[in-house]
């Protein structure tokens, strides 16, 4: 199983009946938006997980044709000579865009720009131009406590932290950070409604052998962060997301919930080590990704329990 | 080792995600064989991140296993050298044409053809906007593009649109972007330097060759399929980790596993003149091979498979559509479970009852690949045909090569039937692609076609029969009726008359699966009179006679129906399994 590609650790991971975890480990954590932005940290600072790291835009999926040569009526090659806008200006919603003027000025006909944004391409041959949305602002968050270690240049940094790391089989929901709360007494009990609690709002929850899916649907209710469970009914899970997961990749869904299962789908008993280390965390803060990826450079989902306190993490 | 040694010795790999394959092919007594087959983890990702640790390793372990040296101080040695390679995933391609159904269709073939795993197809009559092509382009980063459109002599201007296009789109590589993109332009030959002029060399590493379709009537894959080969080794597989160096250990260029599947099947059905369907069921996706009357089509369903595709073929099928073919009661609560363990464990061990859920499953994967592969595999698009009343009753201008009839081979290929009992492997077959007529089950027991691929060149008598001796084993021949009867009526009467005189007679009743005694190899002669309203290739209630060949399980006689009917009574599929043993028993 290969390990979340952008964490590295400096110790070896034993191996626990197929989970992987370690119990301290120097995570380093690399934070980097697909795009050129602005590192908004320094080597050396101390962040939480809410501080933002990186900012920066990215392309605005909302994209236009323009049908110029309709709209003025022309040939599609002579649709040139009526643009008033060229690859890369800016252009406002209902803005001229290209105009043709006829009966010696006293007519025309214009195309004016659908939304606000740039006029990305013109297509010469066919007369038409591409107007793209504005550019879509991004930031990332440390998601762990550390020092930041390293800077890439105007994509990101790299935190580091010493925690305890923990692997799971499958997750689905993105990341997410919250004080670790021990919903069961021992790994072999099932996390039902009454044990999800309005006291785990904002909370990771950490479950037994199977959660059931209204335990899901009322920690989304209470509003807890996360879920950590032996197993949950893949039928379970397809009725919470609403539909079928196909290809084993996740990470996007649009739940507020972060879920991982640590052994497989079914009724599943953590596993002891597991559901130890998890344990003696209770009460600490707990910084989970449920993104994960089957097939080629596997990608499992992790949970990050940081050993210092955040602002101090020299101790 | 003198060099006659390295004359009849072929040391042949294929290199996948994990494992690097080596097979050491030599002659003994006259005949070669599959004389060794080591297995080492491929190496190209991290940690290593340099394929030839792998190849090392397999190479050194079959050198020990047969106790010659095969590694010499410049790699592999002492033998023949070859290779395939499907390690990084698939051959991603796009591929574009100027009408979906002509051009675009051809080259769609020629990539399939080719090995490739195609990401999109793009057209000039393109469902959607043409924008959204443009984003797609963009986002899903190919290694290769190949550009068709226009007949030889025709219009220019739409395939040059098309051209446009890509280049708006700023068509990037997968992996390195500083990489340029190989571009194959298979289009209208009078539009080559035009294409060229709109690609920016800078970007894109385009080669023009002949078109896949030269006149509308006529398709011409091979110029693309060979410059799709060369691009890979030029452009794609050499920026893989330690690719560089395997280059220049092998004989010839390599080229992508499927390809190489595709050419030993090819050549196989080519020898024995016969129309063959071939499937291969893998983790994550499904590959359909066939040819008919010597054209050759190959399809693949990516993302469908039995571990990290299996949660995707139930999503398509549809849970109820596995369920029915699991011989037993489970629940569909219990069906998922296994299903979704499946993906995203890939158990190497499974229980009875995965086992189950697995089989139901590839009868799933394997129905929805034949399904698109009748799309791929079909008559060429676009030439007007005149038809005759006749037609309206016979099959002639059907719109795809592939008829079960027709098909005298079928080949399984994947874990799935190398690693069951071959009764289930001949029931998930005859279930998925329920064959009509005479036709000849076969598995790859060895898991070495693609390495007789690469080796056929070179050596095809000796990739022949290694794949008929050692690799292909066949199950027997199946003969299966066309139509529907009722329960218990006779379906059909057969006389076999063995090869040393040995006359059975027997009648098969409509929904019964049994056998006849007839060993591996053994021939017989075959009189089969099916009842009125059935066909077993002669036409409806029309007697049959043929020469068949016996397999492991005997003369596999299916009356179930076609299209076969799935029965609601569990025992009843438990019983179609049990009477293919109970023929396994007879004959041993």
């Amino acid at each position: 199983m290969a390990r979340n590609p952008w964490l590295e650790e400096l110790f070896e991971m034993p191996e626990l009946e197929g989970l992987r975890f370690q119990e301290e480990a120097l995570v380093r954590k690399v934070r980097r938006i697909p795009t050129q932005g602005q590192v908004l940290v320094n080597i050396g600072d101390l962040v939480d997980p809410e501080t933002v790291v990186v900012r920066g835009t990215v392309v605005n999926p909302e994209i236009h044709e323009v049908k110029i040569y309709e709209q003025l009526e022309v040939d599609t090659s002579e649709v040139e000579r009526y643009m008033l806008k060229g690859e890369g200006d800016e252009v406002q919603k209902n803005e001229v865009i290209a105009i043709h003027r006829f009966f010696f000025g006293r007519a025309s006909k214009v195309c004016r720009s659908p939304i606000d944004g740039s006029l990305e391409t013109f297509l010469k041959s066919s007369g038409r131009v591409l107007i793209r949305g504005k550019p879509i602002p991004i930031e990332l968050k440390a998601h762990i406590p550390g020092k930041v270690v390293s800077i890439i240049p105007s994509e990101g940094v790299v935190v580091e932290c010493k925690a305890a790391l923990i692997q799971g089989m499958f997750g689905i929901g993105g990341e997410s950070v919250g004080q670790l709360a021990i919903a069961v007494d021992k790994p072999g009990e099932a996390l039902t409604t009454e044990l999800i609690e309005d006291k785990h709002k904002g909370k990771v929850v950490i479950g037994g052998s199977f959660a059931t899916i209204d335990a899901l649907r009322k920690a989304v209710r209470i509003g807890v962060n996360g879920i950590v469970v032996g197993g949950v009914d893949q039928k379970d899970l397809t009725d919470f997301l609403g539909y079928e997961i196909g290809m084993g990749i996740t990470g996007k869904e649009k739940t507020d919930l972060t879920l991982i299962i640590t052994e497989g789908f079914g009724v599943h008993p953590m596993k002891e080590g597991t559901f130890n280390l998890l344990k003696s965390h209770e009460g600490k803060q707990a910084c989970i990704d449920g993104s994960t990826q089957i097939r080629a450079r596997m990608l499992r989902p992790e949970m990050i329990l940081p050993l210092w306190a955040q602002k101090n993490p020299g101790s | 080792m003198s060099p006659d040694d390295k004359k009849e010795s072929y040391l042949v790999l294929d290199i996948d995600d994990w494992l690097t394959r080596a097979v050491l092919i030599e002659k003994n007594d006259g005949v070669y064989e599959a004389k060794a087959i080591s297995e080492a983890p491929t190496t190209v990702d991290l940690p290593s991140l340099d394929v030839t640790i792998g190849v090392e390793k397999a190479v050194r372990s079959l050198g020990q296993s047969v106790g010659k040296e095969f590694w010499g101080a410049d790699g592999p040695s002492g033998a023949h050298r070859f290779l395939c390679s499907s390690s990084t995933g698939n051959l991603y391609m796009m591929v574009a044409g100027v009408a979906s159904m002509i051009s675009a269709e051809s080259a769609q073939r020629a990539a399939l053809g080719a090995g490739a795993l195609l990401t999109d197809v793009f057209s000039k009559d393109y469902p959607r906007p043409d924008f959204e092509m443009v984003e797609r382009m963009r986002s899903m980063k190919p290694d290769m593009f190949l550009l068709a459109g226009g007949t030889d002599g025709g219009a220019v201007r739409q395939v040059l649109e098309m051209a446009h296009w890509i280049r708006t789109a700023d068509v990037r590589p997968r992996f390195g972007s500083e990489y340029k993109l190989p571009l194959i332009y298979a289009g209208n030959i009078e539009a080559r330097k035009q294409v060229s002029d709109v690609l920016p060399e800078e970007k894109y590493a385009t080669k023009a060759v002949d078109n896949v379709r030269p006149l509308i009537e006529r398709e011409n894959l091979g110029p693309a399929k060979e410059a799709i080969y060369d691009s890979f080794m030029e452009h794609v597989i050499i920026h893989s980790p330690g690719y560089n160096k395997l280059v220049g250990w092998v004989d010839e260029p390599i080229i992508p596993t499927q390809a190489a599947v595709g050419k030993i099947l090819y050549a196989y059905a080519v020898d024995r003149q016969v129309n063959l369907l071939a499937v291969d069921v893998g983790g994550a996706t499904t590959d359909v091979y066939s040819i008919y009357h010597g054209v050759f089509n190959r399809s693949l369903n990516a993302d469908m498979g039995l571990t990290y595709g299996v949660s995707n073929v139930m999503k398509t099928a549809g849970i109820e559509n596995i369920m029915r073919w699991i011989p037993k009661q489970m629940s569909e609560g219990e069906v998922r479970n296994i299903i979704g363990n499946m993906m995203i464990l890939q158990p190497t061990s499974l229980t009875s009852d995965d086992a189950l859920v697995q089989q139901a499953a590839a009868r799933e994967a394997i129905r929805l690949a034949v399904e698109y592969h009748k799309k791929i595999a079909s008559r060429l698009k676009g030439v007007s045909l005149k038809r005759s009343i006749g037609d309206i009753f016979v099959q002639a201008l059907e719109p795809t090569y592939l008829d079960m009839m027709k098909t005298q081979v079928v080949v399984g290929r994947g874990k799935v039937f190398g690693q069951s009992q071959i009764t289930d492997a001949a029931t998930l077959l005859l279930d998925a692609l329920q064959p009509e007529g005479a036709t000849e089950i076969m598995i790859d027991r060895l898991s070495v076609m693609p390495h007789l691929g690469m080796l056929l060149k070179a050596n095809h008598e000796a990739a022949m029969q290694v794949l008929s001796k050692e690799c292909l084993l066949r199950l027997g021949t199946c003969l299966a009726p066309k139509g529907r009867g009722n329960p218990g009526d006779v379906a059909m009467r057969v006389r076999m008359i063995k090869s040393n005189g040995v006359v059975i007679e027997d009648e098969v009743s409509f929904g019964e699966l049994k056998t006849l005694a007839l060993g591996n190899g053994e021939t017989a002669r075959l009189e089969v009179t099916p009842r009125r309203r059935l066909d077993v290739g002669r036409g409806k209630g029309k007697r049959l006679e043929a020469e068949v060949v016996g397999g492991e399980l005997g003369l596999m006689l299916d009356a179930r129906g076609r299209p076969l009917e799935v029965p609601t009574e569990k025992h009843n599929l438990a019983k179609w399994v049990e009477s293919l043993k109970h023929g396994q028993k007879s004959l041993a």
